[in-house]
């Protein structure tokens, strides 16, 4: 594998899992449980899209085969799609949404952390991408507290989304084919072994004092980021649809 | 954002009390120096007294505002899931999550007039007040999202524009964020109607069928004419201009923009009057608008019953924030 085709895959697993991301958080736009959330949960959901963009676009520079950002994000089989399973869920309720997003923001914060100077336009990109997830981690800690000491029904919830993701939680850092080539390049820092570590240090200083379980540890195997769920299926089905009305035309 | 320093500035509050109207003395002096203010231009702030009459009838403009805001959400929330580009999603979630600010923004006026934002949003879900015809519809295509931003926001921006110089101060201020807001997003739909009209022809029919599906409904938006002497938000200048002459500036506005881009509008007897100065048209269908704001419009239960399921889903979030919020314990 050459250091291309390797920085090729991390670009597209981070902007797949932006992506997946965001439009199940941009649901939430105008049915949130207050409208301060409505408003707080679309911001968070635009800069999620507004991250996949900007990978997807260092992704078509990468690849140069003519696609662009939105052919490479929209115009693929669902099985294509390299998102992490944590991601693969339905949205469930306000408690899964929590849940999901806190264990994917402190994971990406991990996998950013990891990511080195050997190619600069992303580094540079994800300069700016930290900038921005401060503030999302700010607003999903607040909720965990919240929800964890907010009485028996909102605890519970939330300990039941917590242990209904645990279980793909650490599929983001599904090891990638060509670690070992972006290591060399400088593109990583560490392996997505130790990002692992680093996160569940990170998970443990906020879940541990609310007397909440970590995650368990998994065995890495190969459907971390692929055969989907029908409710990735029914997304990409709605996702697509006006695209797919009229191949090939401008929107 | 707008530049706070370009808003009326607020009194301090010792100049505010000796206004007149907020002095100890009988009820009908106070009525008419309140009276002679507002019909004179003069602004009120929430912490103004104000007689009942004014004070329902700003609080029933602005919370039927506030309502149409928050459904306005629903029609075009089905299609962010399925924009068709990075960009559209990013600009259409932006766009509605504007309608929900707008609403916030609006209840928290509505609030300061005394009805609390349960209270608003239970009487919208029973029934008991209204939301504007535009959001009873339902959308069928890409091209209603273009249609709905760029000419629903349209004619909505032709009233609003006119309610940044309400004579309640806290409307008014609002207005000039929500106007502002509003202007990028009918940039937005005009966007995306001129991308379909320069598309292929399945583009472009889906667009000009949408115009045929919301020509109607934007025609009786702005309501039947009505008699100025007899319009008593008129007097208050809650608002300032009547149903007929902002569905005549909406006309005057967009007529040619829609033509200019090649669709054509569904009414044969639409033209511009020169003698008369106005814009001629085919009566709108009052008993329409009239059976849909009442709740019987294709759209209105099924959207009310959407907000009922979605509202008794998160009641547990909302009731854990209150439980732990420190003005409730205490």
């Amino acid at each position: 594998m050459t250091a291309s085709t390797a920085l090729a895959e991390l670009l597209l697993t981070m902007a797949d899992d932006e992506f997946v991301a965001g439009f199940m958080d941009s649901e939430w736009t105008g049915i949130a449980p207050i409208l301060e959330e409505d408003v707080a949960m679309s911001s968070i959901s635009q800069d999620e899209l507004g991250h996949a963009k900007a990978l997807y676009e260092l992704l078509a520079e990468v690849l140069d085969d003519g696609r662009d950002a939105d052919a490479i994000a929209y115009d693929r089989e669902p099985e294509a799609y390299r998102h992490a399973r944590l991601l693969d869920r339905p949205r469930g309720d306000w408690a899964d949404t929590i849940a999901r997003r806190f264990l994917y923001e402190l994971a990406d914060e991990a996998r950013l952390a990891s990511i080195g100077g050997g190619y600069a336009p992303l580094a540079d990109l994800v300069a700016k991408l930290r900038r921005e997830e401060r503030y999302h981690r700010m607003h999903v800690l607040a909720w965990i507290e919240r929800l964890a000491t907010g009485g028996p029904e909102a605890r519970g919830r939330l300990v039941a989304a917590l242990a209904g993701a645990g279980e793909a939680a650490a599929t983001v850092f599904t090891p990638l084919d060509g670690e070992a080539d972006l290591l060399r390049a400088g593109i990583l820092t560490r392996a997505f072994d130790e990002a692992e570590a680093a996160w569940r240090t990170d998970l443990t200083r906020v879940l541990v004092p609310l007397g909440l379980d970590l995650p368990p540890r998994i065995e890495h195997g190969p459907d971390g980021r692929a055969g989907h769920s029908d409710a990735f299926r029914w997304l990409w089905g709605e996702f697509t649809s006006v695209r797919r009305s009229e191949v090939g035309a401008t929107w | 954002m707008t530049d706070p320093l370009a808003l009326d500035p607020v009194l301090p509050v010792r100049e505010r009390s000796e206004r007149p109207w907020n002095l100890d003395l009988p009820h009908d002096e106070r009525f008419a120096h309140f009276e002679a203010h507002v019909t004179a231009g003069g602004k009120i702030e929430a912490t103004d007294w104000m007689p009942d009459e004014y004070r329902t009838a700003v609080l029933r403009f602005v919370e039927m505002h506030g309502n149409s805001e928050l459904m306005g959400v629903l029609p075009e929330r089905e299609w962010i899931m399925r924009a068709p580009t990075l960009r559209r999603k990013l600009a259409l979630t932006a766009k509605v999550q504007d309608e929900a600010g707008h609403a916030l923004l609006l209840y928290r006026v509505a609030e300061d007039l005394g009805k609390s934002r349960e209270a608003i949003i239970e009487d919208l879900l029973a029934g008991k007040t209204k939301f504007h015809n535009v959001f009873h519809y339902p959308t069928h295509s890409w091209g209603d999202i273009g249609i709905i931003a760029w000419l629903v926001d349209a004619a909505a921006i032709v009233a609003q524009q006119a309610l940044r110089d309400s004579s309640y101060a806290p409307y008014a201020r609002t207005m000039q964020k929500i106007c502002w807001e509003e202007s990028v997003h009918i940039m937005h739909g005009r966007d995306v109607v001129v991308t379909l009209v320069n598309g292929t022809a399945g583009q472009r029919d889906m667009v000009q069928e949408a115009l045929n599906r919301w020509w109607g409904p934007l025609m009786q938006m702005h309501g039947p004419r009505s008699d100025r002497a007899k319009d008593r938000d008129l007097h208050w200048r809650i608002k300032a201009k009547t149903s007929e002459e902002l569905r005549q500036e909406f006309l005057a506005i967009y007529v040619p923009r829609i033509r200019e881009l090649g669709l054509v509008i569904p009414d044969p007897e639409l033209r511009y009057d020169e003698a008369a100065g106005e814009w001629r048209y085919t009566e709108p269908d009052w008993d329409e608008l009239r059976t849909v704001v009442t709740n019987h419009g294709p759209r209105s239960e099924a959207r009310l019953e959407f907000r009922r399921l979605n509202r008794d889903e998160t009641r547990w979030v909302r009731e854990t924030i209150l439980a732990g919020s420190p003005a409730v314990a205490a």
